[in-house]
């Protein structure tokens, strides 16, 4: 029982929630009806729409092979990001010697800006001969000190007698993590793989320094390039930025009940 | 902790638990359906252009030269040119773009607007529907 009516504040989400739609919806309906944004009187409801924009965008630029590297590059993000970030959490939900300056460490770090160390990324990534490769491109964000404390808190809150249970029966520090402890953080897992995707997706300074070759570009490289190439292109670029934006979005919805919940954790228990 | 975890039924079998939830569904069906958009274009991508011209009166016209434009990136340039039978039916059998314009002229009879035609892949085979109308021939 609520001893308040809940109406007021659904009214009041849904009215933010609508403000907040609007840009997207406003993208999406210029996507198909290639409508100039400084038309005026601007309509609400799409005029005459057409897919033919996306198709545009398909053929205007190597789409599908600026999709592949942008999959690649996220799928090896996104993994490394779940693996390295797990040992790294569970390291830290443990007693050892210097475990409170590595953790002040971890927490100064998140306040460099990656502008900051993008040269010496740069000059490691080069000495690694790997410019120019998925792997290079994945690099500097296989692991984000935000989804290590999402780990590390989502760790903590796992009974210890487990643990303690699994290593008696002779399960070492490995099988713990992979066993025991990420079984029992699938919020925490999907947080990991949801952000280190949209962050690896998105993602425009490193994959325009560490690329060389056309092939290798990532979708927002694409989105650069074709500004460049198009100048009267308002539908096509919308659409483009539809294609873009769609992989996220889709990720969010299916995952967002454990995205939330792991978030919601490592807001409250790091 | 652990709200996100799903709990299944324990008479359920460990492969409907892998294969039958979100994460695999959804890509699943997204891939299908990708699949079967490929065969689609596969099947229908020879670049085959069919269409009738008319003249003002609607009769069919025979010998028109009509001329099938494409996009070159920003300007429009001519790509094949044919005639029409003795119906007014013409094809064009190689265009290889998704973004055309046709048109059509015969002395005597006079000139078509050039008719913007916008197809979702390249190569589509498309019949028009609307014949190319010439008029101003004199």
């Amino acid at each position: 029982m609520h001893r308040y009516p809940r109406w007021p504040i659904h009214l009041a989400l849904l009215a933010i929630s609508v403000v907040m739609l609007v840009p997207f919806y406003w993208v999406l309906k210029t996507s198909v009806t290639g409508e100039n944004i400084f038309s005026y009187p601007p309509s609400l409801i799409p005029r005459a729409p057409h897919p033919f924009y996306y198709v545009d965008v398909w053929y205007y630029i190597p789409f599908a092979r600026y999709f592949l590297n942008s999959v690649a590059v996220s799928a090896l993000t996104v993994a490394a990001n779940v693996a390295l970030n797990a040992m790294a959490g569970y390291a830290l939900t443990r007693d050892f010697a210097g475990k409170r300056v590595v953790l002040m460490l971890f927490l100064s770090c998140m306040m460099v800006p990656f502008q900051a160390t993008i040269i010496p990324a740069y000059l490691i990534t080069g000495r690694l001969g790997l410019l120019d490769s998925y792997l290079g491109l994945a690099l500097p964000q296989c692991s984000t000190i935000v989804c290590i404390f999402v780990f590390k808190a989502s760790f903590e809150a796992v009974p210890s007698a487990l643990a303690d249970a699994a290593r008696i029966d002779g399960l070492s520090d490995w099988g713990i993590i992979w066993r025991i402890m990420l079984p029992l953080s699938k919020a925490a897992v999907a947080t990991n793989v949801i952000l280190s995707f949209i962050w690896s997706w998105n993602n425009f300074l490193w994959p325009l320094i560490v690329t060389r070759s056309a092939d290798m570009q990532t979708l927002p490289l694409g989105l650069a390039r074709f500004l460049s190439y198009q100048e009267d292109t308002t539908g096509a670029l919308y659409a483009f930025c539809i294609m873009v934006l769609a992989p996220g979005i889709l990720l969010f919805l299916l995952a967002q009940k454990e995205f939330i919940e792991g978030l919601a954790a490592g807001a409250t228990k790091g | 902790m652990n709200q996100g975890m799903i709990h299944a039924p324990p008479d359920r079998p460990r492969w409907r638990r892998l294969l039958l939830n979100r994460f695999v569904l959804v890509p699943g069906a997204l891939a299908l359906v990708v699949a079967l958009w490929n065969v689609y274009v596969g099947l229908h991508d020879h670049g085959l252009v069919a269409g009738r011209v008319a003249d003002a009166a609607g009769r069919p016209v025979a010998d028109a030269t009509v001329v099938l434009w494409v996009l070159d990136f920003t300007t429009y340039v001519e790509k094949s040119r044919t005639t029409t039978g003795p119906d007014g039916r013409f094809v064009i059998h190689d265009n290889p773009s998704h973004n055309i314009q046709i048109g059509a002229e015969k002395t005597g009879v006079g000139r078509s607007t050039r008719i913007p035609v916008r197809l979702y892949f390249r190569a589509e085979d498309v019949t028009l529907r609307a014949p190319l109308v010439l008029s101003g021939g004199g």
